[in-house]
């Protein structure tokens, strides 16, 4: 079910390359249609999927993913529309089609856990994916930003800096996407403890629930990725960090949420292992 | 009908005689219409731009044309036939449209691929229709010069990359900045780029300009050419330490500007775009090493500009492709257009045998029903209908010109067409007296 869209987002992908390379103006719109359409098939797979599992559509980490793509191509889309730049899409696809396979590849079981069907678990799932989304945004936003900056600050003027956004537009965004960003995963991590106390004191001998501390692989990966987003807030502020030391944290930040939510998520952690 | 161009541009003619022969200062209107008063003029347009004067005429007689076009040129300058022939340029049909989707394009500017030459090619089009000296085939060759200049432009990178100081310094000050609204320009040093960079920038929305000179009066002249305001040479500091871009372009022995000075009055993280347009340099190199500091001096911005003039060179090439490729359509279609008249004799023909042999049976046909007399109409007609779809097809899309005069001249004598032909002419000119 997830292939549709999938397809849709390569097509997409495609056509924002040839639109970054040649800049025709009616690929750059086909573009922006293809992927519009992908976002709508998209939507359609997850709404089936939550009508089938009558609650939850977030539950599996495949479809996680799912609800992960599909939040970042809106808020791509979002960007997008709002300040009238398509070159970022070259760099967006590829996140957005690389990790849709995954679900295609694993489509998630459907899950009973009853822990699981609570409304705080939602809010806690769904804030922080929209927060990962936010901070992949920001993070293509820093390197964008890190691209331009070096051709401006070089002087040498070639094929990135006619087809890059200016380094303002490409500041202030990043900033955006992390301030958003920030604030839901704060919501969600914050969620996240309350569940995990009501649930244990329902469900003590979950282990699951008895995983969940500190030490588990996952939530330090969580306490990392807020610390860096914080400072990278902290340091906007007071210490004049704008611009490229901004972009490189933001970098930083996304890379580490990738790890945490990949490989952390498969094969490492013991706490977010619901079957 | 035939396409025909006569003009003096910056390849063919001095500066002093293009001045004397431009229509753009005077009133373009009147001077086209003065052109379509003269007989050849079947249809006519005026171009008129910094670097050529072109005179675009759809005629019967190309030779006519020529003598007409030298004759309005003469009148309406006041100028000797000798003082401008010996330098004009003429084209016929599709060299005219090769010629005309060029200059759209920006291939045939000074400066290749510069933005302004498509408006002023639409301007001379709108002179011209409004004042109703235009026809069908400059009208379509206009809209179609129109595309191709659009073409261009978004296709290649022709018309891309600033080629002078000015526009360089602005077009990386976009790149900094994004739009230029509000942010604030501090100019040390008063001279011809910063006027000018100041006036673009100015043109950009900028927000404020301050001015400072060591001699007070040139600040203060600055300032009232770009609207900005001067500051005294004491206070240039703090005019820094707010200021987004800084010009300068004193003639200072050493840098006036030094690193230290910028780290003690710049509020980390805001970025500052420096242009140093003197020599000697006004602004300490090591001043580009500050993290959100952008320093460029004068060679610099050279470079730049040639990098782009190098870039638009390599675009030329394929400018020139897309140019052939609308002159081959564009010459297609006035082929297809050259057609017409044959086909609707064809036509014609055609359908004068039908009604002649539906004459011929009328008797036999009265004996049936309305309907089906109808039907018996209905099928001869697409009978024709059908049998002549695909030569009028072949003959729309014949190759080249030779070919289309053979064709016609064996389908003429093939349907003794010439009777026809003339007769529909006749018709043609009657109703287009009658509508005049």
């Amino acid at each position: 079910m997830n292939l549709l869209p999938l397809v849709l987002y390569a097509a997409a992908g495609v056509a924002y390359a040839i639109h970054f390379a040649r800049r025709q103006p009616t690929m750059g719109r086909a573009a922006t249609t293809l992927l519009l359409f992908g976002a709508l098939a998209h939507t359609f797979v997850i709404g089936m999927q939550t009508m089938e599992v009558r609650f939850n559509p977030v539950a599996s980490t495949s479809r996680a993913v799912s609800t992960f793509v599909w939040l970042l191509t809106l808020s791509y889309l979002y960007l997008e529309l709002t300040t009238d730049e398509r070159a970022m899409g070259v760099f967006i696809l590829p996140v957005i089609v690389a990790l849709q396979v995954i679900p295609v590849v694993f489509p998630g079981m459907t899950n009973s856990d009853p822990v699981l069907n609570s409304a705080w678990f939602w809010v806690h799932v769904s804030s922080l994916l929209f927060a990962y989304a936010s901070f992949a945004l920001a993070g293509a936003l820093g390197l964008t930003y890190m691209l331009q900056f070096k051709e401006i600050k070089k002087k040498h003027l070639g094929y990135l800096y006619t087809r890059l956004p200016s380094l303002q537009i490409l500041d202030v965004m990043n900033w955006r996407a992390v301030t958003v960003g920030w604030l839901f995963l704060t919501v969600g991590v914050v969620v996240g403890v309350v569940w995990a106390a009501q649930a244990r004191a329902v469900s003590p001998n979950d282990p699951n629930l008895q995983a969940m501390s500190l030490d588990d692989p996952k939530i330090l990966g969580a306490i990392v990725t807020w610390a860096v987003y914080s400072f990278a807030m902290f340091a906007r502020k007071t210490l004049g960090w704008t611009g490229r030391r901004a972009a490189w944290l933001s970098a930083l930040g996304f890379a580490i949420i990738l790890f945490n939510f990949l490989p952390v998520n498969y094969f490492v952690t013991t706490s977010h292992t619901f079957q | 009908m035939h396409l025909f161009l006569l003009g003096v541009s910056h390849k063919t003619a001095p500066v002093d005689l293009r001045e004397r022969l431009d229509f753009s200062s005077g009133d373009l209107g009147a001077a086209v219409e003065m052109l379509a008063a003269k007989p050849a003029a079947a249809e006519s347009i005026v171009l008129s731009t910094c670097n050529r004067s072109e005179i675009y005429l759809a005629s019967d007689d190309a030779a006519r044309a020529r003598e007409d076009a030298i004759e309005f040129i003469s009148g309406f300058h006041q100028l000797p036939h000798d003082a401008f022939v010996p330098h004009i340029f003429t084209f016929e049909d599709s060299a005219v449209a090769q010629h005309l989707f060029r200059v759209a394009a920006g291939l045939d500017s000074l400066v290749v691929g510069e933005p302004q030459v498509l408006g002023q090619v639409k301007d001379a089009f709108q002179a011209a229709s409004q004042r109703h000296c235009t026809g069908p085939l400059l009208t379509k060759l206009f809209h179609w010069s129109f595309a191709v200049g659009k073409r261009v432009r978004t296709e290649t990178a022709l018309g891309e990359g600033a080629v002078s100081i000015s526009f360089a310094a602005v077009a990386l000050a976009r790149k900094i900045f994004g739009r230029l609204q509000g942010r604030r320009v501090l100019v040390i040093g008063s001279g011809e780029i910063s006027t000018l960079t100041a006036q673009h920038l100015r043109s950009h929305g900028v927000g404020d300009i301050a001015i400072t000179s060591r001699t007070a009066a040139n600040a203060q002249a600055l300032a009232d050419a770009v609207g900005g305001r001067a500051v005294p040479w004491t206070e240039r500091m703090t005019a820094l330490a707010s200021a987004d871009i800084v010009l300068t372009a004193t003639g200072a022995q050493r840098p006036i500007l030094t690193r230290d000075q910028v780290d003690r009055v710049r509020k980390r993280g805001n970025p500052l775009f420096i242009i140093d347009v003197a020599v000697p340099r006004d602004v300490e190199p090591s001043v580009g090493d500050i993290e959100q500091v952008f320093l460029y001096n004068v060679d610099d911005l050279q470079s730049v500009i040639e990098e782009n003039m190098s870039r638009r060179a390599a675009e030329i090439a394929r400018a020139e492709t897309i140019v052939a490729d609308e002159v081959a359509r564009f010459t297609a279609w006035q082929r297809s257009r050259a057609a017409v008249p044959t086909i609707v004799a064809l036509r014609q023909r055609f359908d004068a045998v039908r009604r002649s042999e539906l004459n011929r049976l009328d008797g036999k046909l009265t004996g049936l029903p309305p309907e089906a007399r109808a039907r018996v109409d209905e099928v001869t007609r697409l009978i024709v209908e059908k049998l002549l779809i695909e030569p009028t097809e072949q003959l729309k899309a014949l190759p080249d010109e030779e070919t289309q005069v053979a064709y016609t001249e064996a389908l003429n004598r093939l349907f003794r067409l010439r009777e026809e032909e003339s007769r529909v002419e006749d018709e043609e000119s009657a109703e287009r007296a009658r509508r005049e």
